[in-house]
């Protein structure tokens, strides 16, 4: 028998209190484990987007088009390395409901500024080089619809139309891809832009956006600069970001969703603290009689202070893991529901929010326990064992 | 006056203050205890015996005065120093037993060990020589409620001996039993005194159970009413 | 009979302030659980009402077929001249009621976040400013077609920098003032800026080319003569509806999305509150289990004692509620957000909470307040008699 054991004892004398409490804290350790791993996965796209990247939109929004021409201008530019474009597809399979993000892009110069990005082996690369009606797709997004290397696919678009009024564009498969890093989002698909641009109704040589890379991500700033007065009064004015400040942007758009999880989080571990901390107020309370004889015993005020603290800590310890190992199993599950697949590519429970949940452990078990704890510490023997 | 002096009480005052009164228990008290002693005091309820009791087992400090425990003025010791002098020196027997009701018999017992500096092994054997002696050694794993009062009472002598103190404190240790109970728990007290030397202070109202003791005090309002102390 | 259990009631609930702290956790926890819960219904409501509140009935949108929002679409003038001498559209003495739309979207700077956000920049006729119900100019004036003029919505002066009236915004090439602030309560339209149509198009290049075109509806509601008409013309690869469906169906997305998040988050948190009220009921049950026995030896029966509890229980949940739902009332009724649409673009809305939904706040706080007190009531109501006589301990 040792200490531990003492405090093992006292938490498990009431049972049916341990379990409600660690219920409530499993509880506020699931929430903090799902919206943590929610919120990590809205600025993942953020954390993942390359420095060394830039993009360049038409001023007015990038919804906007821009001329091909400026692809060559952008080229000229001093100190960039490469340069492409992509034009946004609204693509989607079967019905409406089953859209993913497809980009029509000039293959060979997409796959050079993204080479930091996108594993695509060299035989299907040059397959898809060399296929005018190619695409190449994610992993991810291959698995979701089962698609394979040679299959021909009917890839819809709810913006544009071809010649003939239909907006089904025939596509095969030439290559899968894989991200370079781990938890890359790979549910995406390319194809030729020449494809693209020569059977939509939409009008000649226009594209979405231009990707470029720097030869120095020190020059950034210099170059974008440079871009953008290149093309001031012109009838398409450009703004060029970094890609990481281009995705934060049209995040914060969506809402705060940092705040909104923070908040709710915020209120469940209040919830929980009020919870937690009053039984343990009660369950200390209960037992004045025996801290009393413990200290007649001479047992020392800062170890009597230590025993109740230790017990509070262990409850918090129990829960919180408990909670976090079932966020995992939690978020694993909402991982492959299609609909959140779509939108958090990247959901999983980051390490992150492992290190997060452990410190709000010990600040959940030194809050709830410091009071009983500092009572028991401060108890008068003489006052408690008179009291029957 | 023996040569050997265990305790010593001079001048002892003790007053509460209630509201905008004050209440004063004892007054220049004065006392003397030998090693080996075995002690029963006796009084009225509200005579102060108890107070006394906590004061010489150190959870209690006198308002003015000194206490001495072999030399020691246990009186002027800090709060923690005094919860050690407590774990090294006295053993506590209560009314109530105040026995651990998660734990069970044998680790009600190793309590104290706790606060000693012991292996496993060391303790468990300390364990078991207290239980044996108190009878108890087949009932270490029953939890108190499991035990009857008498059992529990046992126990309690067990957890009061077992770090060896010089110095054994009852508050009323029969006060809840039935005759025949207390007679063995009586014995068991002096036995602890005479065999193996300890120093037993023992607070009763009952006149059979102090007739266990050495020599009986008698404490009224707060003075000693025998002549010789 | 009634009368003990009136007894035993109001014996329980005199005896609240005795496990103050206790009821004052189990009140707030409720409560905290309450507010979370209204403020995601408060937010997902606002989101639909706005959205539903700018469709009407009477009003069909006409758009690329597949296209799904407005600014997916594109249509061209030619196909704009044909739906216009298409049957079931309104007319008056100037011909059918129709208004072809151009739909682009500009960035502007939010005022609480200082970035970059989607505005939508409609361009439109006065005819199809007319059509709209509860449109009205409350400050200067409505744009004069061929200028570079625009009115905003009330949403968008308050939310985006820059847009008082008599201000000059430079939106692609050319600079445009605006000349009128436009009231549109409850809808999409009040976050959107609104130009003549056909000086869009020219100052955007989109030659004769539009989003979508909305045309009021002869009778009400029924759009069946539009979609022969269009069936039946191959030049004409579109599909129309109600504005009201339109709008609706616009909802999904986010709106689904904020019901889908904010429910089972809730429930989550219900769970935790009922852990609590679980253990502030078994304690108060442990606290009275004397006074419980006593009752019941002098011959109070089970029945009364299992309800005196649950409805301590019930008293505290419905605190609870009460506070929560007034709590979430102040801190979010009318609170305005904005977030992303289907199309793209900021629709600003405002949080709504009404009487239903604190009435389903307050019913959620009772759920909670029923498990939490019907298990130690049931205890309660078992206790053995000879707890009466044994110590308190």
């Amino acid at each position: 028998m040792g200490d531990l054991f003492l405090v093992y004892k006292n938490i498990t004398r009431n049972m049916l209190r341990f379990s409600l409490n660690t219920f409530a804290i499993v509880v506020a350790f699931l929430l903090l484990g799902i919206l943590g791993s929610i919120n990590h996965a809205f600025n993942a796209g953020i954390e993942l987007s390359a420095d060394d990247r830039l993009v360049t939109v038409n001023k007015v929004n990038f919804t906007q088009p821009l001329p091909l021409g400026y692809v060559n201008k952008i080229k000229s530019v001093e100190g960039v390395k490469d340069v492409t474009h992509a034009n946004w597809f609204g693509a989607y399979v079967k019905d409406s409901n089953h859209f993913f993000a497809g980009m029509a892009v000039d293959p060979e110069s997409y796959l050079r500024v993204y080479d930091d990005y996108i594993a695509v082996d060299e035989e299907p690369k040059k397959a898809w080089f060399a296929n005018r009606q190619g695409a190449i797709v994610g992993e991810a997004l291959a698995k979701v619809y089962g698609w394979e290397v040679g299959d021909r696919i009917p890839i819809s678009s709810n913006i544009f139309s071809k010649a003939d009024n239909s907006h089904v564009w025939d596509m095969v498969i030439e290559g899968i891809f894989s991200g370079k890093e781990a938890n890359a989002d790979t549910n995406w698909l390319l194809f030729h832009y020449k494809y693209f641009i020569e059977t939509q109704t939409f009008g000649n040589d226009w594209i979405g956006w231009v990707t470029l890379t720097t030869q120095d991500p020190s020059l950034n700033e210099q170059v974008a600069r440079e871009i953008d007065k290149k093309f001031e009064n012109s009838f398409h004015e450009t703004e060029t970001s970094t890609e990481k400040q281009f995705n934060k942007s049209f995040l914060e758009q969506i809402g705060n969703i940092g705040f909104i999880i923070t908040s709710v989080v915020g209120a469940a571990f209040f919830t929980i603290l009020l919870i937690v901390g009053n039984t343990m107020v009660l369950a200390i309370r209960e037992r004045t009689r025996e801290i009393a004889v413990l200290k007649t015993l001479g047992f020392s005020s800062s170890r009597i202070f230590k025993l109740v603290l230790s017990e509070s800590m262990v409850v918090a310890a129990f829960g919180g893991m408990l909670g976090i190992m079932l966020s995992y199993v939690f978020v694993g599950g909402m991982r492959n529901a299609p609909g959140i697949r779509n939108m958090l590519p990247n959901l999983y429970v980051d390490s992150s929010i492992i290190i997060q949940s452990l410190i709000y452990i010990v600040i959940l078990g030194v809050v709830t326990g410091f009071v009983p704890a500092f009572r028991a510490m401060q108890l008068n023997i003489l006052d408690a064992l008179s009291k029957r | 006056m023996s040569a050997d002096v265990l305790f010593e009480l001079k001048n002892v005052d003790k007053k509460f203050v209630r509201g905008k009164e004050t209440i004063t228990i004892f007054e220049d008290l004065n006392m003397t205890l030998d090693r080996g002693d075995f002690i029963a005091i006796m009084g009225p309820s509200g005579s102060g015996k108890t107070t006394l009791l906590n004061m010489l087992g150190g959870v209690d400090r006198p308002s003015a005065g000194k206490v001495t425990f072999a030399g020691e003025a246990i009186s002027s010791l800090s709060e923690s120093d005094l919860a050690k002098w407590r774990a090294d020196h006295v053993g506590f027997i209560f009314q109530f037993y105040n026995l651990m009701p998660m734990l069970s018999a044998g680790h009600n017992v190793e309590l104290p060990l706790l606060l000693k500096k012991m292996s496993k092994a060391e303790r468990h054997k300390h364990v078991a020589a207290a239980l044996k002696l108190v009878h108890l050694d087949e009932r270490a794993s029953h939890k108190p409620k499991e035990l009857s009062g008498g059992q529990q009472q046992r126990v309690a002598i067990a957890r009061a001996i077992v770090t060896d103190p010089d110095l054994l404190l009852c508050d009323e240790p029969t006060g809840d039993l039935d005759r025949a109970t207390a007679t063995k728990i009586l014995e068991m007290l002096q036995m602890l005194n005479q065999e193996f030397n300890k120093t037993i202070i023992m607070v009763t109202h009952d006149p059979e159970a102090a007739k266990f003791a050495k020599r009986q005090l008698h404490l009224d309002k707060g003075q000693f009413v025998d002549k010789e102390i | 009979m009634l009368d003990q259990t009136f007894a035993v009631i109001v014996m329980n609930v005199r005896s609240i302030p005795d496990r103050f702290w206790m009821s004052l956790v189990t009140i707030i926890g409720i409560g905290v659980v309450v507010a979370v819960l209204l403020a995601f219904l408060a937010m997902g409501n606002g989101f639909r009402a706005t959205l539903q509140g700018s469709g009407s009935d009477d009003m069909a949108i006409v758009m690329r077929s597949g296209a799904q929002s407005e600014l997916n679409s594109v249509l061209m003038a030619e196909q704009v001249n044909l739906i216009a001498t298409a049957p079931g559209i309104a007319s008056d003495q100037s011909g059918p009621v129709i208004s072809a739309e151009l739909y682009l979207i500009v960035d502007a700077v939010k005022r609480s976040t200082q970035t970059q956000a989607n505005l939508p920049f409609r361009g439109l006729s006065i005819k199809g400013v007319e059509m709209r119900d509860n449109i009205s100019i409350s400050e200067g004036r409505m744009f004069e077609p061929g200028k570079n003029e625009i009115v905003v919505g009330r949403a968008v002066l308050s939310e985006y920098e820059g847009f008082e009236l008599g201000k000059k915004i430079s939106l692609g090439k050319a600079a445009w003032e605006v000349v009128g602030i436009f009231d549109a309560p409850g809808s999409v339209f009040a976050s959107e800026i609104w130009t003549d149509g056909l000086t869009l198009q020219s100052q955007f290049n989109r030659n004769n080319s539009y989003q979508i075109i909305r045309a009021k509806l002869a009778n009400a509601g029924d759009v069946k003569p539009i979609e022969e008409f269009i069936e039946n013309d191959k030049r004409l690869n579109l599909e129309v509806g109600t504005e009201k469906d339109y709008f609706s169906s616009q909802t999904k997305g986010t709106g689904d999305l904020i019901f889908k998040i904010g429910i089972p988050l809730s429930i989550i948190m219900a769970f935790g509150a009922i852990a609590g009220s679980l253990n502030t009921m078994y304690n108060s049950v442990a606290q009275r289990t004397t006074e419980v026995a006593t009752l019941r030896a002098i011959g109070f029966s089970s029945m009364p004692v299992f309800i005196g509890t649950l409805v301590e229980s019930l008293v505290l949940s419905l605190i609870g509620g009460v506070v929560g739902s007034i709590a979430a009332y102040l801190f979010f009724d009318g609170l305005t957000a904005a977030t992303l649409g289907a199309s793209f673009t900021q629709i600003v809305f405002d949080f709504q909470i009404n009487s239903a939904t604190m009435v389903n706040g307050i019913v959620v706080a009772l759920i909670i307040g029923f498990v939490g007190g019907v298990f130690p009531a049931a205890r309660a109501s078992r206790l053995p008699v000879v707890a009466a006589f044994s110590a308190a301990q």
